[in-house]
Parts: structure tokens; C-alpha cells; sequence
């Protein structure tokens, strides 16, 4: 369990973290998501205590992190920086943070063993491609078989089976009860991995649910209708107490699924030209949830008038 | 990618502890301290050039001068030269204790350290340990390997050092105390500075030229602040006599020093708590 309590860090003027208060649940995959920038990697650091809070606090299994007696067997981190000296082997690594923390030497392997660079581990990390730096990382985090998983932007860098590897290994960490908090950018891959989202943007909490509240709230769906008697249907289905919404040559219906509104204007003996359930995206949602708080955000190239030549 | 069931300790409890494992202590950061230091190359190379340098220059030197200073053409004593090499050597010490602190802010390595132990006056005092020992040890054998070879090149003119002449002991022992006070420094430094290039030109600069400019300033207190700086104070007990008859006597110079790296240390120790990993 990680609980934040109107956690801030500033940087001078700029406020990175700003009064952000959260609980992390054991048993579930909590995804913290925002854009580039939004403050999330300062939020896991400070979770670790490697950076302190300008206000407020950040408690793991109820107290703070560096009051842990074995902070590796307590809390297992994957940092977004590769936290890793080039001229080390992954074993060496391994086996100093083990002793670090009194784990087993034995884990050492099994972990190798468990993210699949067992065959690798005496090379330099340095010669290491991100997707298996990636996979060192997350053998790090587990080294200490750790209650509590935090893991930032664990899939970066990842092919598509790392990352369905990632994907299936936080929610089974989850399924044993851990505590699994991942961040990251990407929407679509929160969509497949978390149970519970906690999203910011600009340093603040913009949502704090679960995923299928986030989805009922934010991925608003709708039926499209289009009729050459689009004025009677309109009438028809406002008279039902539905939602109608006149978008140029469309109406947009909610408030009854496609089957249903399809029967009510057949049995009407209205004509129908389309019926279609229309889903916006989560990634749209997400989008739109942080439209205002993006901090680097691009413009579309206006198109030279002289254009590319052909 | 075929994934094997991790273990099912889930609710582990770090203070009742997994059977037959106890919670890690300072022998365990020290321990894995020491590790990290020898798994990285440069601590290899580095000592072994401390090796190379200091006794190898000194058999060199003592090899080449032994002539003129049987003869007195030299103008220096015998005890100014079995330890030469060292002087060089004092690089590579510096070189080392920098990377102890540096290499993990380069690397970000400082996160992973300060993630397993948060406890960071306890990582400092392990670094300080592992550096301060391996340079005492690998200064003193040099030291002594320095003295055997290029005394063998003085006796054979007659000018050779007994290892029960006055000094003799202490400059070898000396040597082996000042490579560890500089890879103090150095480490307290690179920790301030948190940047190799940095640090390494700030200590170097220190220790070579503006210790050496210092005996230019002028009046007694300038003579004063000369023999205080930490070069000039630290390296009189690494030689059985000094090149330079205006130094401190050599515990004198050592405890200025020794003191001058406890400051440093202590103000390392106070940055590196508040600071941001």
C-alpha cells in the first residue's frame, strides 16, 4: 500500500508536484498515467525517498520508505533512468544489491532466470539494448520478492512480446496480492494492464477511479443515426426520453443501445439509412483529460505554399 | 519469453523476515560497497598504475640518480628519492576516490545505491571505508616495493637506506596514509561536485598547482597558508625527507591534513543528506 498525502515538490518557481493525494491498493494494478512532464517520475523518486517533498508526505506500507529496515525486500523499484554503471555485468549488479539487503544469493539467478537474461548476465550492461536494460530493471525490482512493485514506464523500449510480458507479469504480481503501481504515458497500454488509474496532469490529480469507471466517465459512447426522416425520428426518440444530438446530417443517441432504438423506429415504420454504435476512444479520453495540461505540446506543420516537390 | 511462477512470500514483513534472513546492517552496505568498487574495470586499472607508477618510477629515479648522489652531485639526500614514484602514483589515487562518487552520479547509479540503502550517512561512511583501506593497502605495498628496488640501485653505490634509518618505516606506512587521505579528499570532492571532470580538475588543481603557487604569496602568513595546503601539508609523511625543507614535520603536515580532509567529508556528508538523488 503507497499513500500520498498532499504531496508537492517545487523547483524554485516551478512546481512539478503540486498537493497530489492518492492511495495505491494492494491486490490490483494501479496505473498512473499523464503526459510527459506531468510529474510522475518525480512522484515514484520521492515514493523512494531519493527526492524529499517540499510539502507533504508519501508513506509505503505506512511508513516512509527510508524507515524500511530492507527497503529492497519491502518495495521493489524499476526507475525510469537507467539507474545502472555501464561496466558492471547484470550479475554484479544484481549480487551487490542483493547483499545490500541481505537477499539470498540465489535470487540472483532466479531472477536472471525469471526476466530471461540468464544467458546474459555476465556481459557489461553497458552493450545492453534498452529492451534488456528494461529487463534488468525489472529483475531489480523483484529481487527482493517485494509486497510492493513500483515500476516507471516499465514497457519502454520493449518489443511486443516484452511487453506483453510486462503486461501478463504486473497483473499476476497483482493476482499474488501485491501492491502494483505502474506509470506511464501511454493510455492504450493502461487500458490492457490497470484495474485502477490514477491520472495527472501538470502535477495534479485528474482522476482517481477505477478503469471501467474511467471508461464509463470519460469514453463516452453513442448511437449514429441517420434517416432521410431525420426530424420525425429525432421526435420519436426524444418522446422515448432520449438523448438526441443533431450533428449535420446525423443525430446522435444516448441513452439505449443500436438493437433497441433500431426496433423503435422500424416499428414506427420510419427508414433508416445507418445505425451505428460509435465508441470514443480511451486514448481520446485521455486526450481530452489532459488537453489543458500537456506542457510540451506540437503543432502540426502548416503546409508551405510552395509544397514538396514531386 | 516463458515466465516462472515468482514465490508466494507476498505479505513479507522486513522485520520478522523471510526464515534465516536477518535485516541488513552497516557490514552489509560496507559489503556491498566493496563490491561495487571491484566490479568495475577502472578500479583494476587504476590501482595497478598506482602499483606501476609508484614503485616503478621509484626503482627508475633511484636507478638513474644513484651516481650523483653518492657523489653529492645530486644535492639531495637518499631519503628524498625511495619514495619518489608516489608523488606520480598520488594521481591515480585521486583518479580512484573522484570515481567512487562521481561514477555514480554519471551513471545514475546513485539511485539504485541510495534505493537499497537510504540511509546515506551509511553509504558514505562504506565508500569512505572501501576507498580509504584499498589505498592504504595498495599505497603501502607499493610504497614498499618502490623502496626495495631502488634502494638496491642506492646500495650498490654505497647510499642505501636501511629500513631501520630514521623515517624509513614512516614514509612507507606515510605513503600508504596519504594515497588513502587523498582518495578521501577526492571521494569528499566528487561528491560535492557530483561531476567527474569536475571534481578531478578541482583536486588535481588543488593539490599540484595551487599548492605549488601558494609558496609564492608573500610573509609569514602566506608561508603559512603554503604549508597548509592539503598537498603540501599531506606529503611529508610519505618520504623519509622531503625535497621541500619548508614543510611541516610530517605528523604535523599529516594531522593538518587529516584534519582538512575531515572537514571536507563532513560538509559531503551534510550536502549529500539534503540533496535531491
Amino acid at each position: 500500500m503507497i499513500t500520498a498525502q498532499g504531496l508537492t515538490k517545487t523547483y524554485g518557481q516551478k512546481t512539478a508536484v503540486d498537493g497530489i493525494t492518492f492511495t495505491v491498493e494492494p491486490g490490483r494494478v494501479t496505473g498512473f498515467l499523464g503526459p510527459n512532464g506531468a510529474g510522475k517520475s518525480t512522484t515514484m523518486r520521492m515514493i523512494l525517498g531519493l527526492d524529499r517533498p517540499s510539502a507533504g508526505s508519501v508513506t509505503v506500507n505506512g511508513h516512509r520508505y527510508a524507515d524500511s529496515p530492507a527497503p529492497l525486500r519491502e518495495v521493489g523499484a524499476l526507475l525510469e533512468a537507467r539507474a545502472l554503471h555501464p561496466g558492471r555485468s547484470a550479475r554484479d549488479h544484481l549480487r551487490w544489491l542483493a547483499v545490500s539487503n541481505r537477499i539470498p544469493a540465489a535470487r540472483v539467478d532466479e531472477v536472471l532466470d525469471l526476466v530471461g537474461l540468464d544467458a546474459v548476465a555476465g556481459q557489461r550492461v553497458g552493450k545492453f539494448s534498452l529492451g534488456m536494460g528494461q529487463r534488468l530493471g525489472i529483475a531489480v525490482a523483484l529481487l527482493g520478492d517485494p509486497p510492493v512493485v513500483v515500476l516507471d514506464e516499465p514497457v519502454n523500449g520493449l518489443d511486443p512480446e516484452g511487453i506483453r510480458w510486462v503486461r501478463t507479469l504486473a497483473r499476476q504480481l497483482a493476482a499474488e496480492g501485491r501492491t502494483v503501481f505502474v506509470s506511464s504515458h501511454l493510455m492504450s497500454e493502461m487500458a490492457l494492464t490497470a484495474d485502477h488509474l490514477v491520472v495527472i496532469g501538470r502535477g495534479t490529480v485528474l482522476a482517481d477511479c477505477s478503469m471501467s469507471e474511467f471508461i464509463a466517465d470519460h469514453a463516452a459512447s453513442y448511437v449514429r443515426v441517420q434517416s432521410p426522416q431525420r426530424g420525425e425520428v429525432a421526435d420519436l426518440l426524444r418522446r422515448q426520453g432520449l438523448d438526441v444530438d443533431v450533428h449535420d446530417e446525423e443525430l446522435r443517441v444516448q441513452g439505449l443501445d443500436a438493437a433497441a432504438i433500431g426496433e423503435l423506429v422500424g416499428t414506427s415504420g420510419l427508414l433508416l439509412h445507418e445505425l451505428t454504435l460509435v465508441r470514443s476512444s480511451l486514448e481520446d479520453a485521455f486526450m481530452t483529460l489532459t488537453a489543458d495540461s500537456v506542457e510540451y505540446s506540437a503543432h502540426e506543420m502548416a503546409p508551405t505554399s510552395a509544397g514538396i516537390a514531386r | 519469453m516463458t515466465m516462472t511462477p515468482t514465490s508466494q512470500t507476498v505479505v513479507l514483513d522486513p522485520k520478522s523476515n523471510v526464515p534465516g534472513v536477518r535485516a541488513p546492517g552497516f557490514p552489509d552496505t560496507l559489503r556491498a560497497e566493496w563490491i561495487k568498487f571491484w566490479t568495475v574495470r577502472s578500479t583494476f586499472w587504476s590501482t595497478a598504475m598506482l602499483f606501476v607508477l609508484g614503485a616503478g618510477l621509484t626503482a627508475l629515479v633511484c636507478a638513474l640518480a644513484a651516481k650523483d648522489i653518492a657523489s653529492g652531485a645530486a644535492g639531495e639526500s637518499a631519503g628524498s628519492f625511495v619514495t619518489w614514484g608516489m608523488m606520480i602514483a598520488q594521481i591515480t589515487a585521486i583518479v580512484l576516490g573522484t570515481l567512487v562518487a562521481t561514477s555514480e552520479y554519471g551513471t545514475g547509479m546513485i539511485r539504485a545505491t541510495l534505493s537499497a540503502t537510504p540511509r546515506r550517512g551509511a553509504v558514505l561512511a562504506a565508500k569512505a571505508l572501501v576507498i580509504s583501506s584499498t589505498l592504504f593497502v595498495v599505497g603501502t605495498v607499493t610504497a614498499f616495493a618502490g623502496y626495495f628496488a631502488g634502494n638496491w640501485f642506492l646500495s650498490r653505490e654505497g647510499v642505501g637506506l636501511a629500513l631501520s634509518d630514521d623515517g624509513v618505516l614512516r614514509a612507507l606506512f606515510g605513503s600508504g596514509l596519504y594515497m588513502a587521505g587523498l582518495g578521501l579528499f577526492a571521494a569528499a570532492l566528487g561528491l560535492l561536485l557530483r561531476h567527474t571532470a569536475a571534481a578531478l580538475s578541482a583536486v588535481l588543481a588543488l593539490v599540484f598547482v595551487v599548492g605549488n603557487m601558494a609558496w609564492l604569496l608573500p610573509g609569514t602568513w602566506g608561508e603559512w597558508i603554503a604549508k597548509a595546503m592539503p598537498g603540501n601539508a599531506g606529503s611529508g609523511v610519505a618520504t623519509p625527507v622531503s625535497f621541500n625543507p619548508n614543510l611541516l614535520g610530517p605528523w604535523t603536515g599529516f594531522a593538518v591534513f587529516a584534519g582538512e580532509v575531515a572537514v571536507l567529508l563532513l560538509v559531503a556528508l551534510v550536502a549529500f543528506r539534503r540533496r535531491d538523488a
